[in-house]
């Protein structure tokens, strides 16, 4: 049993189409992972990549192992009394890329781990370093900005820059260990 | 199977050890694993499955593949367990063995017999 050239030529497409939603991220090309996110650009970035490899051996892989199935399903379906167009819809509908599908299932438990992990005792600490380092660097700037600068009178007379500058400089300082604190506990709630 | 819908969640965790299996019994390629599971009763299962099913079988290298020509154009590929594939098998039924023991304490004796 074979099919129409039109009917081949739609199996073809759908695979190609298909074929690249099943495949791991791991196994595309960084071309396919761009042309997959890339959404409503696809065209304009497909135009430029076109110079360059465009498909993985693997994705050629998959894409084949499409058509074959897909064909195979045909002729079952086509066996039971359907006609060449019903069998190809109805293969098109079941091959389908679904959210529920092995892929999207495996994504979703990874985000629902992700989620049961987080911990708002977590996010307490991170804000509450974040506070406490600025609250000491602008604390610590400050006061060096004011003795550095000759103290109370000197501030009076108009010395008061040395001063802004220090709880700037402090300020600045302070956020930039936020930043180390969080990275910490970011790793340490990876590992 | 009427109430293969009811299980879906259940079969997912068992699925790919019935596939692995099936390959263990002889080469075979990809439609014909699914036509198999479809005369077993899972009628049910989705195509999409068996086909999203057989691609993380290669990525986790638990089959080895052969292709031959196909009368279709591209070439078919045909399935055969490799080693890490036996081990995972292997691994499947042990674990499916102690949870069949488990399971089945449990429907007879609520547990008490543990």
């Amino acid at each position: 049993m074979s099919f129409s050239r039109e009917t081949m030529e739609k199996i073809g497409k759908f695979a190609k189409e298909q074929a690249q939603h099943y495949l791991d991220e791991a196994e595309m090309t960084y071309m396919e992972k761009l042309r997959r996110k890339s959404g409503q650009t696809k065209d304009k970035i497909r135009a430029k990549l076109e110079k360059f490899k465009s498909r993985s051996q693997t994705a050629l892989d998959a894409q084949n192992d499409m058509i074959l199935y897909m064909s195979d399903y045909m002729k079952d379906l086509m066996a039971e009394g359907l006609s060449e167009q019903e069998a190809f819809e109805r293969a098109k509908e079941d091959l389908k890329f679904r959210s529920d599908s092995a892929m999207s299932a495996n994504l979703q438990e990874r985000f629902a781990s992700y989620y049961e992990s987080l911990s708002p005792a977590d996010h307490e600490a991170v804000g509450l370093f974040y506070a406490g380092f600025l609250f000491l660097g602008v604390a610590a700037g400050g006061l060096a900005g004011f003795l550095g600068g000759g103290g109370r009178e000197a501030f009076l007379a108009g010395g008061w820059i040395e001063t802004l500058i220090g709880v700037v400089v402090g300020g600045a300082v302070g956020i930039g260990c936020g930043f180390f604190s969080n990275a910490v506990i970011a790793l340490k709630r990876r590992s | 199977m009427i109430f293969l819908d009811k299980f879906s969640e259940m079969l997912k965790g068992v699925l790919e050890g019935m596939v692995l299996e099936i390959i263990s019994r002889g080469e075979i390629y990809g439609y014909e694993i699914a036509k198999r599971l479809h005369a077993m009763g899972f009628e049910g299962l989705a195509e999409a499955t068996v086909y999203a099913l057989l691609l993380r079988l290669e990525k986790n290298k638990l089959v080895h593949i052969t292709r031959k020509p196909s009368e279709m154009g591209p070439p078919r590929k045909f399935y055969t367990l490799n080693e890490r594939g036996m081990e995972e098998l292997a691994s499947f039924w042990a674990r499916w063995d102690f949870l069949n023991e488990r399971i089945q304490t449990l429907r007879n004796s609520g547990g008490k017999g543990i």
